[in-house]
């Protein structure tokens, strides 16, 4: 599983970076990086049987006392 | 200008519309009538009038700043650093709802048609397909709206003209046994999905007739809160207050229709709009997030960021919720609140100090 992931984002590198570089597009090349590493930083840890923290749970935690009123 | 294509107002129209309806009609209803019961198309008529307003703040931001997009006029609003703060959070924030379209969409086939897939194989397939979908940029998306929408709507009415038979007044009855506040409760939820609205503001400067803003913005509306209580109205007529223990009463209907056991349970159909709706829903959603990134880190193209958001859009996906207990606690209870903060807190208090602080070109 991991090794298919892995392979799927060497595929959206190959898919993108060549054509960022050949028109020097540096500045959408680290927002790029920075994004896929966010994005692999979310779905690794997942694929390892980890969980990763849900950002329900913390808006759920944010609106308590009208969540509790609303589902009265 | 990140996006070179541009809307007609009637496009504008169809893709408001699909941002509201696609993911929320199969189970909008039913949300509604846990608390309304069979007074929940009440709690949708009181929804529609609660989402014009924001309708119209979405629209004055757009004409007060042309040009510009949401996560662009905050920084001319607040200031540099607490405009870019804020525009990141509502970046976070479309990117949050986007994932849980996401999830639904998978949710739904697998709960209902196809229980043998892991769920992770359909997000993947909808979100590559949304990706291809973004990367084609706006105009794209806006004519396969275009020509889709119509077919989704007529499906739904479809749906329900052979439902008929099955349907009876008298389920209707007491009219009015809800309390006010049963009402209003039945009414937040859909009145934040209508408020989703709001993802227009980043989208009203690729209209090709920027006069007509606040016309597209405001006639959506109604035209969707019309939408709405026809659902609410006819999941009550065929199923009276039961329903609200359904998680999808439109697709319940189509189970029951059976008319002169020749044409039977057109589920198919429900599948079909849901897969096409979900799609133009989850792509609106996609575009809206990379094209905000793209304009928030000043980049020349956004379609770079396309596939890795991609990857967080289906990591997150995943991660929501284990399961549609869960997403149905979160979408009925908890979801509301956090609509509502982006949809109509802040835009409104965007607007009022763009007002006392005289910002924005174009005041009329």
């Amino acid at each position: 599983m991991v090794l298919l992931m892995i392979l799927a984002f060497l595929g959206i590198i190959g898919l993108e970076v060549p054509g960022l570089v050949r028109k020097k597009m540096w500045r959408e090349l680290t927002a790029f990086a920075a994004l896929l590493v966010i994005g692999m930083a979310l779905s690794i840890p997942q694929t390892l049987g980890m969980t990763i923290p849900n950002p329900n749970t913390y808006i759920e935690i944010l609106f308590k006392p009208m969540v509790e009123w609303l589902k009265k | 200008m990140l996006e070179g294509g541009k809307i007609s107002s009637g496009q504008a129209v169809f893709l408001n519309i699909t941002m509201i309806i696609a993911t929320a009609m199969l189970a909008v209803p039913a949300i509604a009538a846990v608390h309304a019961r069979q007074d929940a198309w009440l709690s949708m008529l009181l929804a529609t009038l609660l989402a014009l307003p924001i309708a119209w703040v979405t629209a004055s931001l757009g004409t007060l700043f042309p040009g510009k997009t949401l996560v662009e006029y905050t920084e001319d609003i607040l200031g540099k650093w607490p405009g870019k703060l804020l525009g990141l959070l509502y970046l976070l924030w479309f990117i949050h709802i986007c994932s849980i379209m996401i999830r639904e969409y998978g949710n739904f086939l697998i709960d209902v048609f196809m229980p043998e897939t892991p769920l992770i194989v359909i997000n993947i397939l909808g979100a590559a397909l949304a990706a291809y979908t973004v990367k084609n940029g706006l105009e794209v998306l806006a004519r396969v709206n275009q020509i889709f929408l119509p077919i989704i709507l007529i499906s739904v009415i479809l749906i329900f003209l052979l439902a008929l038979p099955e349907m009876k007044l008298e389920r209707f009855l007491p009219v009015f046994e809800a309390e006010t506040v049963k009402i209003f409760k039945g009414a937040i939820v859909p009145w934040g999905w209508m408020g989703e609205i709001i993802t227009f503001a980043m989208l009203i400067p690729f209209l090709a007739q920027p006069g007509q803003t606040r016309h597209t913005a405001v006639i959506t509306i109604p035209l969707v809160g019309l939408f709405f209580t026809l659902l609410a109205v006819a999941s009550v007529a065929v199923f009276g207050p039961v329903f609200s223990n359904m998680n999808f009463p439109v697709l319940n209907a189509a189970r029951v229709i059976n008319i002169a056991n020749f044409i039977d349970r057109p589920e198919p159909i429900i599948m079909a709009i849901w897969i096409i709706g979900g799609l133009l829903k989850i792509s609106i959603f996609y575009y809206v997030s990379v094209l905000g990134f793209a304009q928030w880190l000043n980049l020349k193209d956004y379609r770079p960021l396309v596939l890795p958001v991609g990857v967080i859009l289906i990591a997150l996906s995943i991660a929501v919720a284990e399961n549609m207990l869960e997403l149905t606690h979160f979408l009925g209870n908890v979801s509301p609140y956090e609509l509502l903060t982006f949809e109509l807190v802040i835009p409104l208090t965007l607007l009022l100090i763009a007002l006392v602080r005289r910002q924005g070109g174009n005041r009329q």
